[in-house]
């Protein structure tokens, strides 16, 4: 058989355009949501109707608001609209090999605002001058190369803490021997955006740090915390205000069982802070003797420490005094869903508190041997993590076990983990860093993750307990 | 007992759990609320839209059977909408608390 197709009609035009007009369009932002909103007017009569309306449904709506508070209908159905994983999986291991070779240790991981970046700080347990850095990998990129970060900053030594800007991606504040330094990632040709110096308003001891809405709040073991602010043209950290500790100005929690007593210096040696997200103006602070304190960033209280050249007048903020532990206190963390705290130290239990007493709520026994953090989740209200001598475990308050609910076990023995993060914006992931200069990126299980209905209920019920 | 707009919207509101009630004109436009603006308007928007699919294909389905009550039930809480011709009542409720 054969075929054939018909005959194609083709034909030329010429065009050519006479005149041209150009115009421009641009959206405005929308103002309808305002429009859109009749403010209710009391005076204004209500639409025809109205009235009527309401009387007819009414009864209707009563009827089935009353069926929903009993049924039992659904209670424990979780419809499965993600792909639920079960298991705990380790996604990277990142590894700076100059790091490893000087036998540096991960003193710190932190996440950026946006979630894809994580950046990692090296240290050395034994302050030592080695030479160190924060490296940077982007975990979204697609030839991400686990043993070469994509940003290296290099600090003449070791680091102590790191922490990203809680909204702007770029920039990100570390702190290494008593100088508190701000990086801008975005510029290529010096990242180091501003950085205290070493005058007399820098710290001499080693610092540890958290960024707050509004500047960096860094610690020292020589019991001052101080508030640093970027100044207007960008170019120093200035101290906006200072707190200083000394055990006499600490109240006292009112338990005579405390063994407080006053050795050698009066100081009262920062370990730990943070921020609570509820108040503005408070923030918690551990220190080396066990002491968990409550303050007052906007504290009068002139601190009794001989004067010294800061050009800011050191106060004292310590407004409350809970339980102290009996050995330093590693980390402190607000809870995200509740005014309730975690405080970590070396007793290896972590302490659940409520910001109103002095008791702690519930004490968990992780491990016989030092925590080094303990981080509340995101997302999932009752669970916690905690870093230890070995494994991170995580912690489910529903569980009335009080088991780890999962552990994350990665290599030797010998490595201990010593920091971990939650990814905010990814909340399946967590990273871990360890003493042997690996970072582990993690993702968890759902059920680590998801959170149940009743979850904020159940965290009220055991923030209301009283302690006995 | 007071028998007016505010009275029978306060009651509502009363109920155990009762997170937010908002009325809705027949063009879309909510005319009263206990929510924010933008929440308000999200949920006119969105359910009104829901309300009446549901009720076509209720009336598709039984030419005399007709929609009385959406009920929407989330993980977080329970969306309640009651349609009609001229009006649409949202009431939101968390049943857990």
């Amino acid at each position: 058989r054969s075929c054939q197709t018909d005959a194609l009609h083709s034909d030329d035009a010429g065009v050519q355009t006479r005149f041209s007009a150009s115009i421009f369009t641009q959206t405005e932002p929308q103002e309808q949501t305002t429009d859109l909103l009749r403010q209710h007017d009391p005076a204004e009569p209500d639409p025809p109707g109205l009235l009527d309306f309401l009387r007819r449904t009414e009864d209707l709506i009563i009827r089935e608001l009353v069926k929903n508070t009993r049924s039992h209908a659904f209670d424990g159905f979780q419809a499965d609209w993600a792909d639920r994983s079960q298991r705990v999986s380790c996604l990277h291991r990142l590894q700076h090999p100059s790091a490893q070779e000087k036998d540096l240790h991960v003193s710190s991981v932190s996440w950026s605002c946006t979630g894809s970046v994580i950046v990692c700080a090296y240290g050395d347990g034994d302050w030592t001058n080695e030479k160190s850095c924060v490296c940077l990998w982007n975990l979204d990129r697609q030839n991400l190369n686990p043993k070469q970060a994509d940003l290296v900053l290099e600090v003449p030594t070791a680091v102590t803490s790191v922490c990203c800007h809680p909204n702007q991606p770029a920039l990100i504040a570390g702190l290494y021997n008593g100088e508190v330094l701000v990086w801008d990632t975005s510029r290529t040709q010096d990242p180091v955006l501003v950085q205290t110096g070493m005058p007399a308003e820098g710290h001499r001891e080693p610092v540890y740090q958290r960024k707050a809405e509004f500047g960096v709040l860094s610690s020292s073991s020589g019991g001052r915390v101080l508030l640093w602010t970027v100044d207007l043209d960008r170019t120093r950290l200035v101290l906006d205000s200072g707190y200083a500790f000394i055990r006499q100005q600490v109240p006292h929690s009112g338990r005579t069982s405390m063994k407080l007593q006053v050795r050698g210096s009066s100081t009262v040696g920062v370990t730990a802070v943070a921020l609570s997200p509820w108040d503005p103006d408070t923030f918690l602070v551990g220190s080396e003797g066990g002491l968990l304190l409550r303050c007052s960033f906007s504290s009068r209280t002139p601190a009794a420490v001989p004067a010294e050249d800061r050009g800011v007048v050191l106060r004292a903020p310590a407004v409350f005094s809970f339980r102290p532990s009996s050995g330093p206190v590693h980390s402190i963390h607000c809870s995200p869903f509740h005014n309730l705290f975690a405080s970590a130290g070396t007793d290896g239990l972590v302490h659940i508190h409520s910001l109103l007493q002095a008791d702690p709520v519930l004490s968990v026994r992780v491990s016989d041997s030092y925590l080094f953090q303990a981080q509340w989740s995101p997302s999932r209200p009752l669970v916690f993590a905690a870093a230890t001598g070995h494994p991170v475990q995580f912690f489910d308050l529903a569980c009335r076990a009080l088991r780890p609910a999962a552990t994350i076990e990665d290599g030797a023995a010998d490595r201990a983990a010593t920091c971990l993060a939650f990814n905010h914006q990814n909340r399946r992931l967590v990273a871990v860093g360890k003493s042997d200069g690996s970072v582990g990126v993690w993702q968890l299980s759902s059920d680590l993750v998801d959170p149940g209905p009743t979850e904020t209920a159940q965290l009220e019920q055991i923030a209301n307990q009283v302690s006995d | 007992m007071k028998v007016d707009v505010e009275g029978t919207l306060k009651r509502i509101e009363s109920y155990k759990g009762v997170i937010g009630t908002i009325v809705v004109n027949a063009e879309g436009i909510p005319i009263r609320s206990t929510l924010d603006n933008s929440t308000t308007v999200q949920y006119a928007g969105l359910l009104r839209h829901l309300a009446a699919m549901a009720r076509s294909s209720v009336r598709d389905i039984d030419p005399q059977n007709d929609l009385t009550v959406l009920r929407i039930h989330s993980k977080k809480y329970e969306i309640m909408v009651a349609p009609e011709n001229n009006y649409l009542l949202i009431v939101i409720q968390n049943p857990c608390e």
